[in-house]
């Protein structure tokens, strides 16, 4: 059972960068076909308001990475020579192989006796790469870079009226490093039989990239899109979500020895407004200790949305302060997972948006 | 809950002004949409009974919906 406690490990600093431009919901309601009544709705109850992409084609996620850790590197003073892992976890790599971690570790300064990887995760990403960051300092490594995003507007269909108005373009680098008592706790899940709710279907081995695969058709959910892009079941997902995150919580709880009112801030994966606001209300938890609208102003980060709310909405806090906090992810795989971890005065800029040349 | 007393939580639930009996089409109901179904998955957890969103699929007036919930 994968319910793990550590104490040696912690994070030093946060960065996210987010995608340059952005786009108001307002400008895109035509092309996704919405009347007046279904936008006020959907800005109403889903917070629907705006979201930050990048604006250059050519830009991969690795792109806003590289610019988070460059940030990240300066702002601790760190000779990047000095880290021993680079764990990237991404839906959107540079290629299908090799592993876009290791042309990462060239291209940040890393040492070549360094270990390299990624991890095929979304909205669960931070935690299950946290996760790995954490065991390897266990294991002996004294510093861990952990590069986390996706350019989510490469795989959803740009007319897809219920996956694109939600996705945003964002990249974080998390620096973990050995310490002495930082107690921290995970618990982490995962359930193949809902993989078909969230998926690309064609483009891997099993629904190889053909002719047909490349076509935009409309589907039964009514969406446009094509085969080689992203495809939701937004209700199966929202009822997954209610039914396993607020039980996951509980096993927090109980794992770490600390309930929730020891806890400074619940940092959860910014899928909607909607969603946040529901398991809100089954913790008993408001949202002044649970930010909900990083997703309103960013659009969904995938697996940069937990480093991304904590640099866009609690930077002063972090940067400043001890803090005791949950993070959670949940969603693609399906995959879910959540910690209990403790932080002191971190690096943890605002959030910064994508500059050409700064990566 | 008394039958009247769930038709007025549907209500909202779906967040409609509409005055609801069980014979009221869903289709005639404008916040009957997507956002709707959500809403009624999560209050229908809350009340302790498991349903899918295909469950919703098909369902044709106010009364389908409190037959979901009577199991």
């Amino acid at each position: 059972m994968a319910e793990i406690r550590f104490d040696d490990a912690a994070i030093r600093g946060i960065v996210t960068t987010a995608g340059d431009r952005k786009v108001m919901i307002e400008d895109e309601a035509e092309a996704f076909g919405y009347d007046e009544r279904t936008l006020k709705r959907l800005k109403r109850s889903m917070g629907f308001a705006s979201r930050h992409v990048v604006s250059d084609p050519s830009v991969c996620t690795s792109d806003l990475c590289a610019q988070s850790a460059h940030r990240l590197f300066k702002g601790l003073a760190i000779d990047p020579s000095s880290i021993d892992a680079l764990l990237f976890v991404s839906q959107t790599p540079d290629y299908r192989a090799p592993s876009t971690a290791i042309i990462l570790q060239d291209r940040l300064g890393l040492s070549t006796r360094t270990v390299a990887f990624d991890i095929n995760l979304g909205c669960s990403g931070f935690i299950n790469g946290l996760y790995t960051a954490y065991s390897f300092i266990h294991s002996g490594m004294e510093r861990v870079l952990l590069c986390v995003g996706d350019i989510a507007s490469r795989f959803a269909y740009p007319q897809d009226k219920n996956l694109t108005p939600l996705m945003g373009d964002a990249g974080s680098a998390v620096l973990i490093e050995r310490t002495v008592n930082s107690p921290s706790a995970f618990v982490l899940h995962s359930d193949g039989s809902g993989y078909e709710h969230l998926i690309i279907p064609a483009g891997g081995c099993r629904q190889p990239v053909t002719p047909e695969s490349l076509e935009p058709k409309t589907f039964e959910d009514g969406a446009i899109r094509r085969a080689v892009d992203m495809f939701m079941n937004g209700g199966e997902i929202f009822n997954f979500t209610i039914k396993v995150v607020p039980a996951m919580f509980e096993e927090l709880f109980a794992l770490s020895g600390r309930e929730k009112e020891t806890v400074d801030y619940f940092v959860l994966h910014q899928a909607n407004r909607y969603i946040l606001q529901n398991i809100a209300k089954r913790l008993g938890v408001g949202a002044e200790r649970l930010p909900m609208d990083t997703m309103t102003e960013y659009g969904n980060q995938n697996s940069a949305s937990i480093p991304g709310t904590v640099n866009a909405r609690l930077s002063n806090v972090y940067s400043q302060k001890r803090v005791r906090s949950v993070f959670a992810g949940f969603g693609i795989g399906l995959s879910w997972g959540a910690c209990m971890v403790e932080t002191d005065t971190i690096f943890a800029p605002p959030i910064q948006l994508y500059q050409k040349g700064q990566a | 809950m008394t039958r009247d007393e769930m038709i007025e939580a549907i209500a909202e639930v779906i967040d409609t002004e509409a005055t609801l009996t069980p014979e009221t089409p869903l289709e005639s109901l404008e916040e009957y949409d997507s956002v709707a179904v959500l809403s009624l998955m999560s209050w229908f957890d809350e009340l302790g009974i498991s349903v899918a969103p295909k469950d919703f699929e098909g369902l044709k007036t106010v009364a389908d919906l409190l037959a979901l919930a009577e199991g």
